[in-house]
């Protein structure tokens, strides 16, 4: 079946390596109930848990792409520890204190990898909101260039600039805004 | 344009675009102007965060389709609107359960606080109550607590005092049950300075009466009674006396009868509107014609002129049944008056020698 091509984490972890999406869908279908019990028996909702999942297997995710995860444990651990530590911290955002987990699963400590995904969460919170701050038509030329890698000739021709001179200078100006916007509200953690 | 002009420099050489001399020169350039180092920074970190966040994006999408996907898969049961509920103000309802239990629980506890003086309160009400009653009953019986001298030697005089009166010619006498109650020895004796010594012989606790035998062998009889016992029951209003022993001496008390009812509705009994005092308990009863009504029995606490006695009746019914329960002789009883259509003086005088005050040893 087509399981079974992905029953080991090696199999899965090889797949997402290699962007094959269907690694990432058995896997994300794979634990998706364990999370969301955890958060359902810990006072959340369908829709935490859904998100909460989804932060926990993009940690996971971004781990395995920048070849950055020595796993000693199994992804089922490594997923769980990750969006227990996750669904804590959401809970204390809260302001519900005093919480006690209910734990079905033995846990590892994932601090600094949760630490650094929410750096990054609060970079792309602040990129979105410059972003959405931008407007049109730079947002889309913007994204055009720099996300979707489109080629300058294509982008002159979607935004009917009469030359790629014109429109390189209209992208360097929306670069310099967007610049403005996304430093004047972010700054790195020192 | 200048701007312009370095935002391309950067671009092409963060790209690789630029020629390894170019590059090499830029760098250089890069390591002397600390601003346009900066810049580069700038420029670097914000299109790494942009496409970063492009590749986020697009795997969130990824992610959600696959979420869609899988529910669509499950057609998951969607949980019940309760169970959502539930899930999302758990905490809130057992918080408000907990405070509300607590504010329940409280106010109980308050209410018991506060209740507890007023228990205390009815405790001490109760108890003032017996109290109440004990005094009614040490002042309902109209015993003459005689202080006791404290003279070892002498005489030891008696403990109680009541009055009593003779009801036939053979030596018996009448009082009330609760004068001879606990007593050793009992002796009689009247205004003429007659002393007998006496025994009870029967006694009516319901209707608290007690007949005296004299015992004495100096005692021979009394002779003519002057009274006569009424058998029926006496008028509302009717001219009341008696005499009474509350003090040493004979104590002549008149008033009207009035109620044909006794202490609390009890039938048995007259009330009479006499002071009475105590030692008075046990005394004779009559009317104006001089019948015998009644025998003196106590008074109510605490209401003045609220005095009661036992109806002739019953003391009559007492001596009837005397024979049968203590094995004596039929009594004679006074069959002549002999006060009837005198005045008061000297019913009185005629009376007096039958009253005696009863002393109780014990």
């Amino acid at each position: 079946m087509k399981k079974s091509l992905y029953e080991t984490d090696e199999a899965i972890m090889e797949g997402i390596r290699q962007s094959d999406e269907r690694a990432l869908a058995h896997l994300y279908k794979l634990y998706f109930p364990m999370i969301s019990h955890f958060i359902l028996s810990n006072s959340g909702t369908d829709d935490e848990a859904k998100d909460i999942y989804q932060e926990g297997v993009i940690v996971f995710y971004e781990k395995i792409k920048s070849n950055s995860l020595e796993l000693s444990c199994q992804i089922k651990t490594y997923l769980y520890s990750v969006c227990r530590r996750l669904w804590l911290k959401r809970l204390a955002e809260k302001g519900r204190y005093a919480v006690k987990v209910d734990d079905s699963e033995s846990f590892l400590s994932v601090e600094e990898d949760t630490q650094h995904h929410e750096e990054q969460e609060r970079q792309f919170g602040v990129m979105a909101e410059a972003m959405a701050q931008l407007g049109e038509p730079c947002r889309t030329l913007l994204e055009d260039f720099y996300i979707k890698m489109q080629n300058m000739q294509v982008i002159t021709e979607k935004f009917g600039y009469t030359s790629t001179d014109t429109a390189k200078n209209q992208k360097y100006k929306c670069l310099q805004r967007l610049k403005k916007l996304f430093f004047a509200t972010y700054k790195p953690e020192v | 344009m200048l701007e312009y002009r370095t935002y391309e420099q950067i671009e092409r050489y963060l790209n690789g675009e630029m020629a390894s001399e170019e590059a090499a020169s830029f760098e250089a350039l890069l390591r002397t102007d600390a601003r346009l180092a900066g810049q580069v920074q700038e420029h670097k970190q914000l299109l790494q965060t942009m496409q970063k966040f492009g590749q986020r994006q697009s795997l969130r999408q990824k992610l959600n389709s696959i979420h869609a996907e899988m529910e669509a898969q499950h057609t998951p049961a969607t949980p019940s609107g309760w169970k959502v509920f539930w899930n999302r103000h758990k905490q809130t309802v057992a918080v408000a359960a907990s405070v509300s239990l607590l504010s329940v629980f409280g106010t109980l506890w308050s209410v018991q606080q506060l209740k507890a003086p007023v228990q205390q309160q009815t405790a001490r009400y109760v108890e003032l109550r017996r109290e109440v009653e004990r005094l009614k009953q040490t002042q309902t019986a109209i015993i003459n607590g005689i202080q006791d001298a404290t003279k070892p030697e002498a005489p030891r005089p008696a403990a109680f005092s009541g009055t009593g009166f003779a009801i036939s010619d053979e030596g018996f006498l009448v009082t009330s049950s609760h004068v001879v109650e606990g007593a050793d020895s009992v002796l009689i004796e009247n205004e003429a300075g007659q002393k007998y010594k006496v025994t009870e012989v029967y006694r009516d606790q319901i209707h608290d009466l007690s007949i005296l035998k004299i015992t004495d062998p100096s005692f021979d009889r009394f002779g003519k009674l002057p009274y006569t016992f009424k058998t029926t029951e006496t008028d509302l209003g009717e001219h009341v006396f008696t005499l009474g022993f509350p003090r040493e001496d004979i104590v002549f008390g008149e008033g009207a009868l009035s109620s044909l009812s006794g202490f609390e509705g009890d039938t048995t009994s007259y009330q009479i509107s006499i002071p009475l005092n105590p030692g008075n308990s046990g005394g004779p009863l009559l009317d104006d014609k001089g019948n015998l009504i009644g025998v003196i029995s106590g008074k109510q606490a605490g209401q003045e002129g609220a005095a009661f006695a036992v109806k002739s009746a019953y003391l009559l019914q007492m001596i009837n049944e005397l024979p049968e329960t203590s094995g004596v002789q039929p009594l004679s009883l006074p069959k002549n008056n002999t006060l009837s259509g005198t005045n008061r003086p000297q019913q009185l005088k005629k009376l007096k020698d039958y009253v005696f005050v009863v002393k109780v040893y014990n």
